[in-house]
């Protein structure tokens, strides 16, 4: 992914994720939440927060974002809630947009860059 | 959550390194994908063919990966060992997985029991699609669960060159995650697509008339059906299972969160959080054997997961391909 896409899917998903209307029904939906015990950064709106200020550079890439966004388990489920409740954000694919961002720097043989 | 990052990146970089060196998610290259078949003595031709992508056939190394990877975990934060695994896996890995998975003889059973029940209803159904054996390919769709997505283009044209070479019209998927991406993600990557892709519970259930006649015996047993998310958020098919489980005679009842709402089984994160898989798996589990203590999947993902609690909660997890070689 040359410095171009990169820009461009990091728009796309900052615009997206700026759609979230914040209401949370997600969460509550999300079995890695519920297995949890209520972990906020386990849940789809906590891991959409996560990808905007890792996106916004207020956040860096470590061990509890990468568990955090790669435990999604990429069911669906949010994307369900999200649409009953009126605001049809595709949450778990935005979720996988991100894991496409971040394996930019994660898979070995690459030119590591920061996203 | 310690050592995330090294141990993704580890992950990541071995299943790219695996995929682009065999074609292999699990980097093996002894073919391990065609022992079910035989004695079937399938058409190697036809514009039709039965895809089941070595899943089914990788679930006992799966099993065994699985317990590897989660034993390598803790010493992944010493330096250069996540080199030498990797190392490892090329160039010894496939004996060590083959062998330890010997003792995985009953997933092997049901894995082969599961495809060769398709097969035989397909038949029943008058549809006998030809097998590519050797030759057949892994879909890449572990490249898109992770967001691979630049290597999954290569991949899938790689997949496409070689359906198109063997003449192929028409797939018929075993399972949902490959049917998911030959029918919504190889149409973004390869121009004027023209695969026509179906699974194979879409077929049965518009002859579920004609599969009824060819039952030998019914399954009168209840079970409860635990749906699989690509089967109903992603690909829409739902009634499908209900259709034909009806017409094996199968009583089918339904768990609290059934259909669009189904819950996941915890296997696609297997290959780096099992603490967390387990977790996930238990909780469903718990859910569905309170309606009933016979569990029908159609996933093969979701029948290695949820049969690691058959002995503890004294449940039964059976394939729905199982249960069609047990009634033709």
């Amino acid at each position: 992914m040359d410095i171009k896409e990169q820009e461009v899917t990091k728009n796309t998903l900052l615009k997206e994720i700026a759609k979230c209307r914040a209401c949370r029904f997600c969460v509550d939906a999300c079995s890695l939440y519920q297995v949890t015990e209520g972990v906020e950064s386990m849940a789809p709106y906590g891991r959409l927060q996560i990808l905007k200020y890792l996106l916004n550079g207020m956040l860096d890439e470590d061990d509890p974002i990468i568990y955090s966004l790669y435990s999604c388990l990429q069911c669906g489920r949010c994307d369900r809630v999200c649409q009953a409740k009126g605001q049809d954000l595709e949450v778990s694919k935005l979720i996988r947009l991100g894991k496409y961002l971040l394996s930019q720097g994660l898979v070995k043989g690459k030119k590591s860059e920061k996203v | 959550m310690k050592r995330s990052r090294r141990f993704v990146s580890e992950v990541l970089s071995t299943l790219r390194d695996n995929i682009q060196r065999v074609g292999d998610p699990l980097g093996m290259k002894t073919v391990y994908w065609t022992e079910w078949a035989k004695g079937l003595d399938l058409p190697r031709n036809g514009h039709t063919i039965l895809l089941t992508a070595r899943m089914y056939q990788m679930l006992p190394y799966i099993i065994q990966v699985a317990s590897l990877v989660a034993s390598a975990k803790p010493f992944l934060s010493r330096g250069g060992l996540g080199a030498m695994v990797n190392l490892g896996n090329r160039f010894m890995g496939d004996q060590i997985i083959r062998l330890r998975a010997l003792g995985s003889q009953n997933i092997k059973a049901k894995s082969r029991n599961a495809l060769r029940g398709i097969v035989s209803a397909l038949s029943a159904i008058g549809q006998t699609p030809a097998y590519l054996y050797e030759n057949e390919p892994y879909s890449g769709v572990l490249l898109y669960d992770l967001g691979l997505d630049e290597y999954i283009d290569e991949h899938i044209k790689k997949v496409y060159r070689l359906l198109k070479s063997q003449n192929v019209k028409t797939v018929i998927g075993v399972d949902p995650h490959t049917v998911f991406m030959l029918k919504e993600i190889y149409p973004k990557y390869i121009d004027n697509y023209d695969m026509e892709v179906k699974h194979y519970l879409e077929i049965l259930s518009e002859n579920s008339e004609m599969l009824k006649k060819g039952c030998k015996q019914d399954l009168e047993k209840e079970f409860v059906i635990h749906d699989s998310c690509y089967m109903t958020r992603d690909l829409g098919l739902i009634e499908q299972i209900r259709r034909v489980s009806e017409g094996l005679g199968m009583t089918l009842r339904e768990p609290e969160n059934t259909k669009l709402d189904t819950a996941c089984c915890g296997g696609p994160i297997e290959y780096a959080f099992r603490d967390l898989t387990e977790k996930i798996s238990r909780s469903r589990m718990q859910e569905l054997s309170k309606v009933s203590k016979n569990i029908v999947v159609e996933c093969p993902i979701c029948l290695i997961n949820l049969r690691k609690y058959e002995k503890e909660m004294g449940i039964k997890v059976w394939d729905i391909g199982e249960l069609l070689f047990r009634a033709l």
